[in-house]
């Protein structure tokens, strides 16, 4: 998949259906996709040309009542082009039964996707679980084709949609815009396929990189100047609990608000919500994990021994221009001399 | 007499998911039960965790106002650390805290509340105009978001899910050129509020300060036609200011703290007049819930969340918060009612706590924050720090009261050894929209229903507007 590739010729011109089901969630999601710009949420849905249905602000209401129109998804008189669910789903009772139709949340994801032509998983925990299935999970709540890492979830190992796709995964904590409106909008003109995801089936247009790249912080991390505490300069690997050696996402290269910030642009540490394992795979989130003053978690990218080498060797030679600003909230200058000496 | 129940599941454009049942008498609601039909356990799930990383959970908890969560949590743990913020950080945490509050009241008002003027049996004029997401005033909100986004964005950098407020302070400083960016986005933003809700200035908006002054403004100009002149004219004429109407009890913690700990608005408790708003008197209640059961109330410190899904005598996944033992409201209405604001006082002597000035409050504390973000841009001192080192704390207790956009939020915390042995948190939804407590009264929108008109049970858009303006947030309630 590329983004910006034109659609294709063969693109029906038909109204196709994108049913958004909000299953055990906190509506973040949805929250995060109203921030969508360019396209604005409004010209994405444009573009997407799709009618919503199903969702609790989105739902095209001339389309007819939510539960009717739930009913007819499940009979298969109104096709679904795109499944998208928000949230973890439960496996295991009780079961919220939403729509006031007393039948279980479980069971009309799993009836509707069946007949779905794509399956998407917005969210972490409809990817994974995330949030919703962390701790003891009295619930069983799960994702919609894995659990944590496994493969499983609610829709089992061998589930396809009708396209022959496995459900696509936008994870994150919430999702950016652009990953869920990007994603489908490639599945609306039939332009991803197996090839474009990745081992945990996410779209490695977006999860391809890791949240480390493009991050202000990054020539910090180079030499290993860290800050100490929150509002300093500094890398936020060493102390603080970043994850973003571990992250994939393209956070840092994308932005986020309007293209302002990011995680660790906004000052703390990145928390790897994209990745199966999120939450209870990082915690304690705001400590690093060492075994004599070397971090255990290591870079997702670079080889360990040479990790382990070079970050000896990059803390002794880093400069004291770096030393300085890593634990000062604004920047430390050179005075003019220093600055000349050192040949600026 | 004919008595008729009706479930009403799903509301359309609402935030989580909500059960109504009502019982109809000769075409009016005569008792009401409004279920929170989801359970996640955010509570239980804090247990045994390190006290920072409640942050992370809890912020959480709602998509839409996760900030003030994490606010609510870094605000119980820093009491309990006996740490302090230094200003910038208060300053800059109250930036944040009121743009995630009026992109709040604006996803209500646009996407929620106006689009169900556009109902049947209304008209189409409302339809051009708010029905999502064509409508001319609701697509040109999803557009102009984009300024006060980035605003929220040179501070805390993402969101939802933000930690950029901690129990120190605010994890990002911000330079003088940031700030000064700040206040061209948000005066663009200011013009979109301006063109589009009001046709005039804020300052003439906020000038008014009494109902004749509100229908002196409303014939004046082209105000009538702004987004803010059609829902009044409209609110009037369907009688929404007879509708939604309790015996109300409002309580606000005042929100919005400055360096000082003075809060932007008055803290209190109003009960047809004054009082004092003490977080002691709060206690939460199960009879109704599908809880452990324990007799009477708790004081959120003692706190239990166990899940009973098997009880029969049950109805929702919400508890009952009552402060004295009584139902209490809380929300923009309350907030400025506690604040003694002149126009929103006068509009409820006149009309009632009914679903027009609870609706017109939200909008008016809108247009209030907004004028108060550029005053706050303007007293960050960006030569002063935003973090202050805090101290650490094996045990002890701690508590975060604050203005959440929908209402009064606390989180209660408790740490033994390090790790956190309990975690309560009540929400404004957890206020308004509660099921009955020990003593079986009902909760404020459980009354408030009461004596709503239902013409026609298919296209219950009465009861609609009624649930609506209370905002309720069910994933908060429920977490």
């Amino acid at each position: 998949m590329e983004e910006g590739r034109n659609a294709p010729a063969t693109w029906s011109r038909a109204v196709a259906n994108l049913l958004w089901i909000q299953a055990v969630c906190c509506g973040g999601e949805t929250a995060s996709l109203l921030n969508s710009d360019h396209p604005h949420f409004e010209a994405a849905l444009r573009a997407l040309d799709v009618a919503v249905l199903g969702h609790a602000y989105l739902h095209e209401q001339a389309k007819g009542k939510m539960a009717e129109v739930l009913d007819a998804c499940a009979a298969g008189t109104l096709p679904v082009n795109l499944l998208a669910v928000e949230g973890a789903t439960y496996r295991t009772a009780p079961q919220p039964a939403p729509w006031a139709t007393g039948k279980p949340l479980s069971d009309w994801v799993r009836a509707i996707a069946r007949l779905a032509d794509y399956t998407v998983a917005v969210g972490t925990c409809a990817s994974f679980g995330g949030v919703m299935a962390c701790a003891r999970n009295p619930m069983g709540a799960t994702g919609l084709q894995f659990h944590r890492s496994e493969k499983g979830g609610l829709l089992g190992v061998d589930y396809r949609s009708r396209s022959g796709l496995p459900v696509v995964n936008v994870p994150g904590c919430p999702a950016h815009p652009d990953w869920m409106i990007g994603t489908l909008w490639a599945l609306r003109g039939d332009r991803l396929t197996e090839a474009d995801l990745d081992r945990f089936n996410r779209p490695r247009a977006f999860y391809g990189k890791l949240a480390h790249h493009a991050c202000p912080r990054n020539e910090y991390y180079e030499f290993k100047a860290s800050a100490t505490a929150y509002s300093q300069q500094g890398c936020l690997f060493e102390n603080l609990g970043c994850k973003g050696t571990l992250c994939e996402s393209d956070c840092n290269e994308r932005l986020w608000l309007a293209r302002t910030g990011s995680c660790t642009r906004g000052g703390f540490p990145c928390l790897s919500c994209t990745s199966p394992v999120f939450p209870d795979g990082f915690v304690p989130f705001f400590q690093t994990a060492k075994i004599s003053d070397i971090p255990t978690s290591l870079p997702l990218d670079v080889p360990k021994a040479w990790y382990v080498g070079i970050s000896g060797l990059s803390k002794l030679a880093c400069p004291e221009r770096l030393r300085r600003n890593a634990v000062s909230p604004k920047p430390v200058w050179p005075d003019k001399e220093e600055r000349t000496r050192s040949g600026h | 007499m004919v008595t008729k129940t009706i479930v009403f599941s799903p509301f359309s454009r609402l935030e989580g998911d909500l059960q109504i049942q009502v019982e109809v008498e000769d075409g009016r609601i005569a008792a009401s039960r409004a279920s929170g039909t989801l359970y996640r356990g955010f509570e239980p799930m804090l247990r045994g965790r390190e006290p920072l990383d409640a942050i992370v959970f809890t912020c959480r908890v709602c998509g839409q106002c996760g900030l003030i969560h994490s606010a609510a949590s870094a605000a119980a743990i820093r009491t309990l650390l006996g740490a302090e913020m230094p200003p910038n950080a208060c300053i800059a945490s109250n930036v944040m805290l009121a743009i995630e509050a009026v992109l709040s009241h604006l996803t209500h008002f646009y996407l929620s509340f106006a689009p169900d003027f556009a109902e049947p049996p209304y008209d189409d004029e409302a339809a051009a105009r708010f029905l999502p997401p064509t409508g001319a005033s609701c697509s040109r909100m999803l557009r102009e978001r984009e300024e006060i986004l980035g605003v929220l964005g040179l501070f805390a950098g993402k969101w939802p899910n933000s930690l950029a407020i901690q129990p120190g302070g605010t994890t990002r400083p911000v330079n003088a050129c940031e700030i000064r960016r700040a206040q061209g986005l948000l005066g663009e933003f200011t013009d979109f509020i301006r063109q589009q809700l009001l046709r005039c200035e804020l300052d003439a908006w906020l000038a008014l300060r009494s109902a004749a002054d509100l229908d002196r403004w409303l014939g004046e100009g082209a105000h009538a036609a702004s987004d803010m002149g059609f829902f009044i004219t409209r609110a009037l004429r369907l009688g929404l200011d007879g509708m939604g109407r309790w015996p109300a009890r409002f309580i606000s913690s005042g929100g919005w703290p400055g360096p000082t700990g003075q809060t932007l608005m008055k803290p209190g408790v109003w009960n047809g007049g004054p009082g004092d708003f003490d977080p002691a008197r709060i206690a939460e209640h199960v009879k109704h819930s599908w809880f452990e059961p324990y007799d009477g109330g708790l004081h959120p410190h003692e706190g239990e969340s166990e899940a009973d899904p098997e009880r029969t005598d049950a109805y929702s996944w919400a508890k009952a918060p009552r402060y004295e033992g009584q139902p209490a409201e809380t929300g923009p209405l309350a907030r400025l009612v506690n604040d003694r604001d002149p126009l929103i006082a006068d509009l409820l002597g006149r009309h009632g706590p009914s679903v027009y000035v609870r609706e017109l409050a939200r909008l008016h504390e809108t247009i209030r924050l907004l004028s108060q973000i550029g005053i706050w841009l303007g007293q960050v001192d960006p030569e002063e720090p935003f973090w202050r080192d805090t101290p650490h704390a094996e045990s002890g207790s701690g508590v975060g009261l604050v203005e959440a956009p929908r209402g009064t939020l606390g989180h209660w915390i408790r740490v033994e050894g390090g790790k956190i042995r309990n975690y309560q948190i009540i929400t404004p939804t957890g206020w308004n929209l509660s099921p009955r407590d020990s003593e079986d009264q009902p909760g404020p929108l459980e009354a408030a229903l009461v004596g709503t008109p239902v013409p026609d049970p298919d296209r219950p858009v009465t009861v609609s507007h009624v649930v609506k303006s209370f905002d309720p947030c069910l994933f908060c309630t429920v977490h």
